[in-house]
């Protein structure tokens, strides 16, 4: 499946694993891959967002912030917050007493190679038929952006959170091929 | 707040999409939670039996999932 992928792809999913190792997470989460995508301002995926008016430093902050609530997003804090329970609150608590970013989930040494969480894999397998069904012939870096938008999780909330809807991404991609 | 704000907040509890979103935010947290924990709790010398029993689980299932880390 890799060497079906653009440069461009295979370049975001290698920052993803980097970025990973860099801050010694224990897998491959979505929130790299979308991270990822944002250090190629001359990606696919780059040009695609700034296209739909996003700012990509605004999509890396709110990834960041969505790491260091231990991958918890807006969305999730706010459904935590219905039940009473005030996720901010607790973050803070916790880096209080362990040091910053102590739910972040990272500072692990890496052992090698790190794997890739499910969520990934399944956004992967996403972008292939994303790009199936949209007749396109390899999987680009905008392939993964529209998966990311797609599969629930935290990348897909702090796209939702900037606007970015799986359809609006969709639409973009139909009216270039 | 009026009738329609009202109802709208009280539909938007039964939505079992936020229910279900809660949950598994819940869960992710507890995770996170669990690990600093345990790591602080290994960095003060406790054993992973005195580990286990704090948190009401095997010695094996803790060291399992923590342990080598």
């Amino acid at each position: 499946m890799f060497e079906q992928f653009t440069k461009d792809a295979r370049a975001t999913v290698r920052e993803a694993v980097r970025d990973a190792t860099e801050l010694g997470s224990a897998e491959v989460d979505t929130l790299h891959v979308l991270v990822a995508l944002t250090r190629f301002p001359q990606g696919a995926a780059a040009r695609l967002l700034g296209g739909l008016g996003v700012a990509l430093d605004d999509v890396a902050a709110r990834a960041q912030l969505a790491r260091r609530r231990g991958g918890l997003s807006d969305a999730d804090a706010e459904a935590l917050g219905g039940l009473g329970i005030d996720v901010d609150h607790i973050v803070s608590r916790i880096e209080q007493e362990h040091g910053p970013h102590a739910l972040a989930g990272g500072g692990r040494r890496a052992r090698g190679h790190i794997p890739f969480g499910e969520q990934p894999k399944r956004v992967l397998e996403r972008c292939l038929r994303e790009v199936i069904m949209l007749g396109d012939r390899r999987i680009g870096s905008e392939h993964i952006l529209l998966a990311l938008a797609v599969v629930p999780g935290p990348a897909r909330d702090v796209l939702s959170g900037l606007g970015v809807s799986a359809e609006a991404v969709r639409a973009v991609l139909r009216r270039a091929s | 707040m009026t009738e329609a704000t009202d109802l709208a907040a009280k539909a938007g509890d039964a939505d079992p999409r936020v229910g279900l979103r809660a949950v598994a935010a819940l869960r992710r947290l507890l995770e996170r939670l669990e690990a600093v924990q345990v790591r602080s709790a290994r960095v003060h010398g406790w054993s992973w039996q005195e580990i286990a029993e704090e948190l009401g689980v095997s010695k094996q299932a803790v060291h399992k999932k923590y342990g080598r880390r």
